[in-house]
């Protein structure tokens, strides 16, 4: 019998440490969850941006981090400088090395607050963390001034490709659970392609969950066709934008006849 | 009220560039301009990156003048004649233009050169327009009051034409009323030509005053011609930009030549209404006033320190 408790111990503290070992190794004990909806936002004359809905499930003392971005590439850039200490003129060009052309961070609260300075170096959450990662190189190849990189944000910025904004994920902890939204507005300065979000649940200054999914934007239509003529059939393309713009000039022109007169 | 454009990649309001359409069609019709030093400008101010504003631009151009040559050739207003020799000149000198870029951009300090050479030459020649037909005015006015005086003023102009009689190849342009050796047209294209070229605009606005004070053609058949020979230099430049850099824009074209063509048609009854040292003061106005807003940009510190490579 003491041999028989003793064995049960054992088994009670082994299976305690299987299930401890679980639960930190296992996120999707968690079970968060990510949908976009829609997955695709077609492109159409009209097209000027749209609303993505992303919702999901999360533990309920969690904080969130929802990351869209593209795929990262080099970004060649030229910068102004004063010449001869009078005039402003573009001076060289710069690389931004690996960099996402689109970079959009929502989170539930302040992100310096939620979130250690080596997990936002980790997963490249925020301008800091972006820029430790980013090499920026002259057209020497010699590296470059951090400056340069605010500067990068700041451009990006204004043409409304990046951003971060703080506290605008919406939790809900109701019947059907821990849920969470957030209603983004795409901007159509996004240049067409694939799309990455992730999400990561955080604690403790800790990312202890994390998901991902994608989503498109897609040329359709007549747009989808006009692109791929440009670049597939350059020469008609070439000659159709002629003949349309000589046309219609020609035609207006006719359409004033009755205006016209002599000197 | 928005349109996507497949090549620029952004969406624009379409009245917005409805209306610079008109706007800049309507200078073209009325200064024999093309306006490309106004409109690449404006449609980057609405979002359109450099490289494909100024390549649509050409396109516009097209349909601008097209429209406006064919209103101004109705009013016997297009010397074809003069107008050839310019463009055979100014193709000339496009292409020497082009490699004088390559290597200045090779060197480096080729976008100073540029700026600088934009500023220099709108500023000469906004000046010298402005100053001129003041001056004409005034001399009218004196005229008209003592029609005596215009004896005296004739003799100047009698001695520049017989400069230009010494040289060979003698032609008479009968639109124009005026006669020249072929090569003074050819030169003075191929001179517009290789400005044009390195400062990367069609080169209306300087045509305009070579025609009027270099060749002495009467201001009304200068803006039809200039819209001939504009209209030609914009199809092959919408053609080789629209083949080797895919920059043409075709739906932002179409907006824009929606207004251009009519606005050049306004701009050409409109300047039928006006004098010409009227138009001449009024364009020197225009350049003048184009020529303060590059000196502020060069000198004032820009919002933004970066721009994509690729642009102007």
């Amino acid at each position: 019998m003491k041999l028989s408790l003793s064995v049960v111990k054992q088994w009670t503290v082994a299976a305690a440490a299987i299930c401890g070992l679980f639960a930190v190794t296992a996120p999707t004990a968690r079970a968060i969850t990510c949908e976009v909806t829609p997955r695709e936002i077609p492109i159409t004359l009209s097209y000027h941006g749209a609303k993505l809905t992303i919702t999901g499930q999360t533990a309920p003392d969690d904080d969130l981090i929802l990351k869209i971005s593209s795929e990262p590439h080099d970004t060649a850039m030229k910068y102004y400088g004063k010449v001869g200490g009078l005039v402003w003129m573009k001076k060289g060009g710069l690389e931004f090395k690996g960099v996402p052309g689109v970079y959009l961070v929502n989170t539930t609260a302040d992100l310096s607050l939620i979130l250690s300075e080596t997990e936002r170096d980790q997963y490249q959450l925020g301008y800091d963390a972006m820029a430790k990662a980013t090499k920026i190189e002259d057209n020497k190849g010699l590296p470059a001034e951090r400056k340069w990189f605010d500067e990068f944000t700041r451009f990006k910025e204004k043409e409304m490709i990046y951003k971060i904004q703080q506290g605008t994920i919406t939790r809900r902890h109701g019947e059907k659970g821990n849920t969470f939204e957030i209603v983004v507005n795409w901007p159509y300065q996004a240049p067409p392609g694939i799309y990455n979000i992730d999400l990561l649940a955080v604690n403790n200054g800790k990312v202890v969950d994390k998901t991902a999914t994608t989503f498109e934007v897609k040329r359709v239509g007549v747009i989808a066709a006009l692109s791929k003529m440009a670049v597939d059939q350059a020469a008609l393309y070439g000659i159709m934008s002629v003949l349309i713009a000589l046309a219609a000039g020609t035609a207006v022109g006719a359409i004033f006849k009755k205006g016209g007169g002599s000197h | 009220m928005y349109m996507y454009l497949p090549i620029a990649l952004t969406s624009v309001n379409y009245l917005v560039v409805i209306g610079l359409g008109l706007s800049v069609g309507l200078l073209s019709g009325l200064f024999g301009v093309g306006g490309g030093f106004l409109m690449t400008p404006l449609l980057m101010m609405v979002g359109i990156p450099p490289t494909i504003a100024a390549a649509t631009d050409a396109n516009q151009i097209v349909a601008a003048s097209a429209s406006g040559t064919f209103a101004h050739w109705r009013l016997g207003n297009v010397d074809v004649k003069m107008g050839i020799y310019l463009l055979v000149g100014g193709f000339l000198g496009g292409a020497v233009g082009v490699q004088v870029i390559k290597l200045l951009r090779a060197t480096g300090g080729a976008d100073f050169l540029i700026k600088m050479t934009y500023v220099v030459m709108l500023g000469l020649v906004g000046s010298f327009m402005f100053v001129e037909s003041i001056h004409a005015m005034r001399k009218k006015k004196v005229a008209s009051a003592a029609p005596a005086a215009q004896a005296k003023t004739a003799a100047p102009e009698k001695k520049r034409n017989g400069f230009f009689a010494s040289l060979p190849l003698q032609v008479y342009f009968e639109k124009s009323g005026v006669t020249h050796s072929a090569l003074v047209p050819l030169f003075l294209g191929t001179f517009v030509g290789v400005l044009a070229a390195i400062m990367g605009v069609g080169g209306g606005f300087l045509m305009v005053p070579v025609m009027v004070y270099m060749l002495r053609m009467p201001m009304h058949v200068v803006v039809g011609t200039s819209l001939f020979q504009i209209l030609f230099t914009c199809v092959e430049v919408t053609f080789l930009q629209a083949y080797s850099n895919r920059t043409v824009d075709f739906f932002l074209a179409l907006l824009l030549l929606f207004g251009s063509v009519f606005g050049a048609q306004i701009g050409t009854v409109l300047g039928k209404k006006l004098h010409g040292d009227q138009l001449k003061i009024l364009l020197a106005i225009l350049v003048l006033a184009v020529t303060v807003k590059i000196v502020l940009e060069l000198v004032l510190e820009p919002s933004l320190l970066l721009a994509y490579a690729g642009g102007h």
